[in-house]
């Protein structure tokens, strides 16, 4: 049949090209010769700097990959870095004032993030508004309850006075590899691995591409949305109480803009904003060119206020060039679903 | 088509409101195993609501829903997949960013243990059932998006019959494609007939059921004005049925 062959021609063209990833990939390699060469006598590539975007880029990397699967599943969420920050002040005020012991507090302030996460999900499940929405308001309600709890008073948090190996665990290095960048390589292939080879996946995917469909065929929709979203509460707790570790206490404003960077992450990786294709490798890649950016600036010598200027223009060009390579991937004339 | 013995899906008085609108209003339907039903009507007549209800995307007012004689509750379409119901719907069938083979195993995948799924099979088994469908896709790892209309509808057809369904509902399985298409559809159509399979064919083209239904029910204003078997009728009259209606 003609189409059929036709279609088989457009297929062979798409997985030529494929690697979306392989782009991003591309322009992660050209921005760090740039930086090289900018950068006061190469600083960009000095073992301080490249450990300092290590540690840093992981504490919005791996909550972008969360948001991403959630992308996929079709949702939002806004909330994060307040989840971040909430979580952030939960693990102190638990080890700080209650003085809980480090493992304890730790999965404690887990469980308030899958909470959190929960609620951002039941809500928008279960009301059937925009997670949009539902999220602007956590993003604004858990924000208040920092302020409401800490009156805007940063905690202090010394973990490595009682437990030094929980200190090493969470923003340690290892053959000067830093802990935190570890954990980004670990959370990325677990979730690699429950995206594309788990039928939790396949039903991430279903959900997001055509959540009739998906509903058709027996899936739970409602129920991986929810997961979705609880994944991401758990990330943000996680990265809360790494980024606490490391700044050695929980701020008011901590992770002031981290859902902006998320998204920024993901759609640079090439995952589509009306769900149901993206990829956590373009995400992975996307954070780091989100650290790139800013630390190249930074050691350019360039002003750090010019960090979110440069990022949007980044979003939009890699956008575009994604939406050209969409169209050429399907040249049928389908547009596009960057 | 011998009406004997018990049918395979008998509805008994359904009524359907959405607010102040009679949907459906005191339909009988039945149904027999290998049997081909043609639902013709024009839009709006509620061929979809009464499908809907049947496959548990609503829920009747009132009427008992029989399968295979026993009185059953239908009120999710997962309950309908456990009574070997499956439904074809036009824009609904398949996931068009995901693979053909994602697609013909969703919500039944075969995983191991821990619930990763397993590729091989999925591929294999894919691959299997679309040749049996007489589709000629080679590769079971391409995105449903770039296949046709018809191809799609095959798929989504292949797939229901490789999950041994006992009733496949095509909604408007024809619509929006081009002649060669239309017939490929309507020879899958004969191929599930061949299996056992009952088959309820919803469209408001005649054309396209009148060659292999076995029986029509005219749907209008939510009720079913006329019931005909093939001999009963030509074409013609059917389609003065439906107009007068």
């Amino acid at each position: 049949m003609k189409s059929s062959a036709a279609s088989k021609i457009s297929y062979a063209f798409t997985k030529s090209l494929y690697c979306r990833e392989f782009g991003i990939f591309l322009i992660l390699i050209l921005l760090s010769i740039l930086f090289y060469f900018t950068s006061r006598d190469h600083s960009f590539v000095s073992q301080t700097n490249v450990e300092t975007m290590l540690k840093i880029g992981p504490e919005i990397g791996i909550i972008a990959i969360g948001v991403t699967m959630l992308m996929i599943a079709g949702e939002f969420d806004l909330s994060v870095g307040s989840m971040l920050g909430f979580s952030a002040l939960v693990m102190c005020w638990l080890y700080s004032k209650f003085n809980l012991n480090l493992p304890l507090a730790f999965f404690i302030t887990l469980c308030v993030g899958a909470f959190m996460g929960a609620l951002n999900g039941l809500i928008t499940v279960k009301f059937g508004i925009p997670s949009f929405i539902t999220t602007l308001g956590t993003m604004m309600w858990w924000r208040g309850m920092i302020f409401v709890i800490s009156a805007g008073f940063p905690t202090i948090f010394r973990p490595e006075k009682t437990n030094p190996l929980f200190k090493f665990i969470l923003v340690g290095s290892i053959g000067g590899i830093p802990l935190q960048f570890i954990w980004f390589v670990v959370f990325t292939v677990i979730l690699t691995l429950l995206l594309n080879y788990h039928k939790f996946g396949n039903h991430v995917f279903a959900t997001g591409g055509n959540k009739e469909a998906a509903r058709a065929m027996g899936v739970n929709t409602d129920l991986t949305k929810i997961i979705c979203f609880i994944i991401v509460g758990i990330l943000s707790a996680f990265c809360g109480v790494m980024q606490s570790t490391r700044a050695r206490g929980a701020y008011a404003l901590q992770g002031t803009g981290a859902e902006m960077q998320a998204i920024a992450a993901t759609v640079i990786g090439g995952t589509s904003l009306f769900g149901g294709s993206g990829t956590i490798i373009g995400t992975f890649l996307g954070s780091l060119v989100l650290e790139v950016i800013s630390s190249g600036l930074l050691t350019s010598g360039v002003s750090g206020y010019w960090f979110n200027a440069v990022v949007g223009i980044t979003v939009i060009a890699i956008v575009i060039m994604n939406i050209k390579l969409e169209q050429r991937r399907i040249h049928r004339g389908k547009g596009s679903r960057v | 088509m011998e009406e004997r013995g018990t049918p395979l899906v008998e509805m008994r008085n359904i009524h359907k409101w959405f607010g102040k609108v009679h949907a459906v209003n005191g339909v009988n339907f039945k149904i027999w195993p290998g049997e081909v039903v043609g639902l013709v009507g024009d839009n709006g007549a509620g061929k979809s609501t009464l499908i809907k209800i049947l496959t548990g995307y609503h829920r009747a007012d009132e009427g008992e829903i029989f399968f295979e004689g026993k009185k059953v509750r239908i009120n999710s379409p997962r309950d309908a997949r456990k009574l070997k119901i499956e439904t074809v719907y036009q824009e609904r069938a398949l996931v068009d960013l995901i693979d053909i083979m994602r697609n013909v195993f969703l919500g039944r995948e075969p995983t191991n243990r821990l619930g990763f799924l397993n590729k091989k099979l999925m591929k294999e088994k894919s691959l299997s059932i679309l040749k049996d469908m007489g589709l000629s896709i080679k590769d079971p790892d391409v995105e449903v998006r770039f296949l046709s209309g018809g191809e799609k509808q095959g798929v989504a057809i292949a797939r229901a019959i490789h999950f041994k369904a006992k009733l496949v509902i095509l909604d408007e399985p024809t619509i929006a494609l081009s002649v060669k298409e239309v017939k490929k559809v309507l020879d899958f159509v004969r191929k599930i007939k061949k299996q056992g399979v009952a088959v309820i064919f919803i469209t408001h083209n005649l054309y396209h059921v009148y060659p292999i239904a076995d029986r029509f029910y005219v749907m209008a204003r939510g009720k079913i004005v006329k019931e005909f078997k093939k001999g009963e009728a030509t074409i013609e009259e059917l389609a003065e049925a439906i107009a007068a209606a």
